[in-house]
């Protein structure tokens, strides 16, 4: 029996399409909204200054080892600024802590008036704060982080999210509705819809072997898609 | 002029053109695509060694910060171990120098001192140390001088140094290696594999649109009841049976 080739690789494509026409049809968006907003914009680059680096007096620093005497498992020792002023910042196994540099004591956790001027200079809106809160609980959006965080909220509709360090005011994280919208994209597009990380998963496996043999057999429908014109005059 | 008629004609003319145009890509989405879902992530790695292992720092021994040469214009110092010792890392704007912390001598990163660091991540014999001094295609996240250290173990891992802080960058294998290839194809950027917004990949990804979403419509048009009727029979037999 002859194969009807052009009626079998038809009946592939159509069939295939059918198991895995609506994931593909989320690929292409999702693909298409993340190439196209740009990603320094996602990661919320044009939302947050870095710190400015204004030279040390070094005369007035009190020494390293006074810290790391105070803050005993410390790992690494940091100068920098905090409101301008210089801080070290020991980095000990239970997380960051800051000493005044000039007097060698130990500075409490920020509290929430100076925490809402941190994210005022980091920030570089002017929108209003919305809201600062205390995290216990790290929200979904950075479960790579420990808390104890502040979340500071900014108003406007890209809802711009700064997440600050207790100990220390660093900038931990920041977030805003384009970055969220692309993290659910990208949930769809890796087919990971608990964790959003796990681009091995079976079902993205299947899924996308599924999908090549579909859009191969249509590529390879190609050759008979466009029949040479007949002559209709001379015939 | 003749109007346009919105016909499963009009659809599937576009659906054919679109993938006559744009289709090899699409294929090649879709291969790379499932190489990447296959690759096991863990191996592919990219993944940095984090602080948390870090070695305690001692109290006491340091030279004093003052006496480091050339500390004019200091904007940021840290102090850590690198290997064994102690050092400081004195930033001055863009410039980077590293002293040893107790002696204040100053200290650079020789092959030497990049094959120790590297072994901390790696245990396996090294065949190579070569220094670069622009990050290459396998080590492009970062900037500045790097250490390309090559180890002789099944992976053909390269582990990553930095030549200005002495820090470990990265580790990198054959799975990666496989994996930034389809990488490549998937993000259409062929020279630097970094970008996947420039112009090239939004328009060919809003043609690709047009053919996912004239062919989801198709779907519709192409299946009729006959098509379904294998189904109908078999649940008839079973019901029989």
């Amino acid at each position: 029996m002859k194969v009807r080739w052009p009626l079998v690789v038809r009946r592939t494509h159509k069939w295939l399409a059918l198991l895995v026409g609506v994931q593909v049809v989320i690929w292409t968006l999702t693909g298409f909204y993340m190439v196209a907003v740009h990603i320094d914009i996602i990661h919320g680059d044009h939302l947050v200054r870095a710190p400015q680096a204004a030279p040390f007096d070094l005369d007035e620093v009190v020494p390293a080892s006074r810290v790391i005497a105070a803050a005993p498992g410390t790992s690494e020792v940091r100068l920098q600024r905090l409101f301008g002023q210089p801080v070290w910042r020991a980095q000990t196994g239970e997380g960051a802590r800051l000493f005044d540099a000039r007097t060698g004591h130990p500075l409490p956790p920020l509290d929430e008036t100076q925490i809402r001027a941190q994210a005022r200079r980091i920030f570089t809106g002017d929108a209003p704060i919305v809201s600062a809160r205390l995290l216990t609980e790290v929200p979904a959006e950075i479960k790579t982080y420990a808390p104890p965080l502040w979340q500071v909220e900014f108003e406007g509709w890209n809802r711009p999210t700064l997440y600050l360090s207790p100990t220390t005011g660093e900038l931990m994280s920041r977030r805003h509705q384009l970055w969220r919208v692309f993290d659910f994209a990208w949930m769809l597009h890796i087919m990971d819809y608990e964790e959003r990380t796990n681009v091995n998963n079976p079902l993205l496996r299947v899924a996308t072997w599924t999908a090549l043999a579909m859009i191969a057999t249509g590529a390879w429908l190609l050759i008979w898609a466009f029949p040479r014109r007949r002559r209709k005059k001379k015939a | 002029m003749k109007r346009i008629r919105f016909s499963p004609l009009l659809f599937r003319r576009i659906h054919k053109w679109m993938g006559l145009i744009l289709g090899i890509q699409f294929v090649i989405w879709a291969l790379s695509g499932s190489v990447m879902a296959l690759l096991d992530m863990e191996k592919v790695g990219g993944h940095s060694s984090s602080a948390a292992d870090a070695p305690a720092l001692h109290t006491t021994g340091y030279a004093p910060l003052a006496s480091l040469a050339s500390t004019a214009d200091v904007t940021g110092v840290t102090l850590r171990n690198l290997g064994s010792r102690p050092i400081y890392e004195v930033r001055s704007g863009a410039e980077v120098r590293l002293f040893d912390a107790e002696t204040g001598a100053p200290v650079t990163i020789d092959a030497a001192a990049a094959r120790r660091i590297a072994t901390q991540a790696n245990d396996a014999r090294i065949t190579r140390a070569q220094l670069l001094p622009e990050p290459n295609l396998e080590s492009r996240d970062f900037s500045g001088p790097v250490w390309r250290i090559d180890f002789a173990d099944e992976e053909n891992n390269s582990a990553y140094v930095s030549a200005d802080t002495g820090r470990f960058l990265i580790m990198r294998g054959d799975t990666w290696r496989t994996w930034d290839f389809f990488w490549m194809l998937h993000n259409m950027d062929y020279l630097n594999r970094t970008s996947f917004n420039h112009p090239l990949i939004v328009f060919v990804a809003f043609g690709t649109l047009w053919i996912s979403g004239t062919g989801f419509y198709l779907l519709f048009k192409s299946f009729s009841r006959a098509d379904f009727r294998w189904l109908r029979r078999r649940r008839r037999s079973a019901a029989r049976s």
